[in-house]
Order: C-alpha cells, then structure tokens, then sequence
C-alpha cells in the first residue's frame, strides 16, 4: 500500500482490444494468473504458485448419490444408472470425473453399485461411504471396492456434542481403530473430516492426521489413507488473511505441507450455507487439493454442495483446454434431471432454461451486433444452447429480431434484419401498451406470430424441421 | 405526383399519428416527433414499402430529421433506379 499514486494515459486506438487471450469465447474465460500468492502463516510469509495448476493432476469427484441424495426423495436404480452413464460421458477419456461415492447399506444400494459398474466404464471410479464402524468394511469388501469414505468427524462440536466421546484421544483411538479395520480389510480409507472449519486444528486435527499418516506408512501406497475436509456447516473463507478454522489456504497448508499429506490424497467438500461454496472449492484446488467433490447442479444437504458443472468450467478455465470433456452432457443431464422431477431454477449457471436469455433491448441490440458481447461463451458449441432473448415490451425490435432469426436457424446474411420485423414487433409493443399485459412473451406464442409474418420462413423451418 | 417530401410528411404522418400540416423538414422524429424506438422501425419500414425500395438498415436508423429522409430516400431511389418527382 506504499506506492504513490500513478498517472496512466489513454492508448488511443481504431482496433478493439477485446482481450481474446482470455476470453477466447470457444471456451470459458481462462483463469491466468501472475506471480505467487501469499498467504501470512504462523507469522511467516508462505508462497502458492496457482499457476502451476495447469500441470498438477486435480479432479472432480463426484457424491450425487450420497449428499446429493440426502437433498431429495431416493432415485431409482435405473435413474442412477443413467446418471451415472451420463457422468462418464461428460468425465472424458482422462477422467476429469474421477470417482462418485454410493450407499452401501440397502439391497437397493448394492444393486445400483451391480448395474453401474456392469457399464465397463474406467470413470468415475466406483466407492463406497459408510458409517465409522469398524463392521461396515465388510460391506465394502464384499462390494468388490477398494476405497470407501468414513465419517470422522472433527469438530467439538461433533466430538463432545454430538458423538459424546469423553476425551479426544477416547474419540482419536477409535476412529484409528476403524482405519485400522479398513486397512486389515485391503481398503483405502477416505477420513471425511466432517466440521473441520470449526475445530481445533493444532488441538485435535493435525495431530489425528499426523496418526492416520504414520499409520499409512506400514500399508502399500494405494491403501494409504485419504483425507476429506468436509466444510460441514459452509464456514470455510477463502480470503487471504482469514484465521483458522475457517480459513481454507491455512487448512490445506497445514494438512499438505505441515502434516505431509500428499495433494493427491486431499479432497475438499463444501457446503453453500454462505453462498461460498463454489469459490471455496476452486480456491481448495489452488492452494493444494487435488480433489474437489461436488453434486450434479450442487443438490445436496441443505444448501447444497458445490456444482459439478461449475467445476467441470473452473477446470477448463484453469486448464486452458477441455481434456476430453465433454460439455454437452451437461444439458443432457439438466435435461434428464428435469424428466425426473429434479428442479433446476430458470436463471441457474450453464443449465438453466434461461442462463443465457436476455431480455432487455439493449442487450438484444449487443447480440445481434456480436454475441460475444452478451454471452459468457459460445453456449452453443459447448453447452448446444445459443444465446437467446426473452420478448417484453423491453425487447425492442433488436430482441424480437434476435429471438426470430435463433428461432429459424438463421447465420450470415440469410437473417432477418430489424426493419423486416416491424409488424411483430409492433405486436409485441401492443400487447403491452395497448392489451395491458403484464407477463413475457410465451415462445409458443412468438412462434404462431412467426407463422403468420412470416410464411417463407416457416415453411422452411417445418420442412427442415 | 407527390413530392418525395410530401410522400415522406405523410408516411410519417400516418405512423406517428399526427396531422401532416404539422410536419416540419427540421423537425427531429425523436425529440421533436415523438418516435419511439419500435416506430423508427416502422418509419424505414413503411419508406421502403412507399417507394418500392430498401434501404441499409443502419444507415436509415441513422437519419435523425424529415429533411435528411427525403434527402436519404430520393438518393436511394435514384441509386435503385426509381423514379420519383424532386
């Protein structure tokens, strides 16, 4: 804060810098950054290098079928087998996806497992969740699995409050004893650390962790217990500066760096109590978690977890490049999720009926002049939803002329220009002023207006159609 | 035949609503007419249909007095071969 102030000049120019570098429109906005972040730790100035992102090995994992299922009424099996095909076929050939948890408990939940894996898909790799009792390995090793989640919860508030161990070490010697079972088991235990951003960290955590990982050291690597930092409650902060508990850079570097536990045996889970949850989860990758787990259109507990569809664009942000995603999926799933009764609000990011509906004039006028200028991406490569406008007295012709020529398909010169749709625009005005309504255009009504203004163009549009 | 000032007064008339007497050639069909948006897509609109020609949609919008269009429109005419009377 220590620099004077600085004069900056005009570069006058005819040509437009519109920072194409970044926002390349054929994907999402890339996230760049300069130099190393710093975060002040135990009085000490620690460095981050976000940019080497691009080359470590960070996934999405995915609990639609755990915490996504606590949100809403069971799926079917065989809705969970279509999602979970639908999954694979988003995660890509390199598994960007990389693993979804199931239920063990129920007949029901072991036949969803059956079917998915009978799929011969290599992604998401297939684990388990149980309760932290030592018997519960049995389900999971009968399952053919070779990971599963455990609840070890971490906070006072689950410790004394909820659990009601006696002491801490009564409550640490028996979770060990339960990672104990996995490992005599052949499985690799996933501690899910519920309520970590309100617990004692120097206190309990870092010290239970440190004993999980002198306890893998006896076991082959890919036994090795993995850590989940479960944001129970959403109080993680992903402000530089923030204090511990609740501060997420300070969580992971001292998990990662202090206690040693690997990157790639790190996973975040987030809750969106505050609103955070995205952002935390993006910001658990950068400061050295490998793994972020989400929920399909972030259904979960309460407020939800983080999306996966959002990760799935943060990734392609930070990674410059789609890795074998494939980002169409993502409206097949909204798509699919819709049929089976799952709301998904109009307005919601990348899959919402309308993520990408104007309805003022002004921005229907930008549109039409350039879609970059109003769409976030090129919708329509990667999401197979172009951009739209939505028809009120706000739209002006801009909007009805927008709406008309992505109703007809209609590129280049072939589309209809605004002077042509007067007459609907003049009805749409009308409708308004002069009819008195008060709700948007339906398309459905747009459409038959279409049909009568525009006969040449229907005809074509029902013949190609 | 009509003037294409006369032609252009009363088009104009006709989508505005207003009394052609009252038309001036300086008068603004914004701040001085009253056009709204959607009208100023009727005027081109109902030009062209007028004088049988088209007109480049931004080049058109473009136009801001009565004066200007009848310049503007007896150009275009003369440039698609219409005739009109001066």
């Amino acid at each position: 804060m220590s620099k004077a102030k600085k004069k900056h000049r005009l570069v006058d120019t005819k040509e437009p810098n519109l920072v194409e570098d970044i926002f390349v429109h054929s994907l999402p906005p890339l996230i760049r950054f300069e130099g190393a972040a710093i975060e002040n730790i135990d009085g000490e100035a620690v460095e981050f290098d976000f940019a080497g992102i691009k080359d470590r090995p960070i996934v999405i994992t995915d609990t639609t079928f755990r915490d996504g299922q606590q949100a809403r009424p069971p799926y079917t099996i065989e809705q969970m087998v279509h999602i979970y095909d639908l999954l694979s076929k988003l995660s890509g050939p390199n598994g960007v996806i990389r693993q979804t948890e199931f239920f063990l408990y129920t007949k029901n939940d072991r036949e969803t497992l059956d079917r998915c894996r009978a799929l011969g898909h290599k992604y998401p790799e297939c684990t388990g969740w149980i309760r932290a009792v030592k018997g519960d390995f049995r389900l999971v090793k009968e399952a053919g699995l070779t990971e599963s989640g455990m609840l070890t919860s971490c906070s006072d508030y689950h410790i004394f409050q909820k659990l009601k161990f006696r002491t801490r070490k009564e409550c640490m010697e028996s979770y060990c004893e339960v990672v104990d079972a996995a490992f005599e088991a052949g499985v690799r235990p996933r501690c899910h650390l519920e309520d970590i951003t309100r617990a004692d960290i120097e206190g309990f955590v870092l010290p239970f962790v440190e004993r999980l990982m002198e306890m893998s050291e006896k076991v082959p690597e890919e036994q090795r217990a993995k850590i989940r930092l479960c944001d129970t409650m959403g109080f993680g902060i992903s402000y530089p500066g923030a204090e511990l508990p609740r501060s997420i850079p300070k969580l992971i570097y001292k998990l990662n760096r202090e206690v040693g536990v690997p990157s790639d045996r790190l996973e975040w889970h987030g809750h969106n109590d505050f609103h955070k949850v995205h952002t935390n989860a993006g910001t658990a990758w950068l400061y050295g978690c490998d793994a972020v787990n989400t929920t399909l259109f972030g259904f979960g507990e309460r407020t939800g977890n983080p999306p996966l569809e959002g990760a799935v664009m943060e990734y392609i942000a930070l990674k410059g490049d789609t890795c074998g995603i494939d980002t169409m999926v993502i409206t097949e799933l909204a798509n699919y999720m819709r049929s089976i009764g799952l709301p998904i609000p109009d307005n919601y990011p990348f899959a919402g009926r309308a993520f990408n509906t104007t309805r003022a004039g002004i921005h229907a006028g930008g549109l039409r002049q350039d879609e970059r200028i109003y769409n976030i991406f090129d919708t329509e490569k990667l999401l197979g939803k172009p951009a739209r406008v939505a028809i009120t007295d706000k739209s002006g012709a801009d909007g009805v002329a927008h709406w008309l020529n992505e109703f007809f398909g209609l590129k280049g010169e072939d589309r209809i220009n605004k002077i042509r749709v007067h007459k609907l625009a003049r009805w749409v005005i009308d409708q308004y002023e002069v009819e008195g309504r008060l709700t948007a255009i339906s398309d459905q009504e747009l459409e038959a207006k279409a049909k009568e203004f525009f006969p040449d163009h229907w005809a074509k549009y029902a013949e190609a159609k | 035949m009509a003037t294409v000032e006369e032609r252009v007064k009363a088009v104009t008339a006709q989508v505005l609503k207003l009394n052609v007497d009252e038309i001036k050639n300086e008068d603004n069909f914004t701040s001085d007419l009253g056009a709204e948006s959607v009208q100023s897509i009727e005027l081109v609109a109902m030009f062209e249909e007028e004088f049988g020609i088209e007109m480049d949609e931004d080049a058109a919008l473009s136009v801001e007095t009565v004066g200007a269009a009848v310049e503007f429109i007896a150009n275009v005419c003369k440039e698609q071969g219409v005739k009109v009377e001066e």
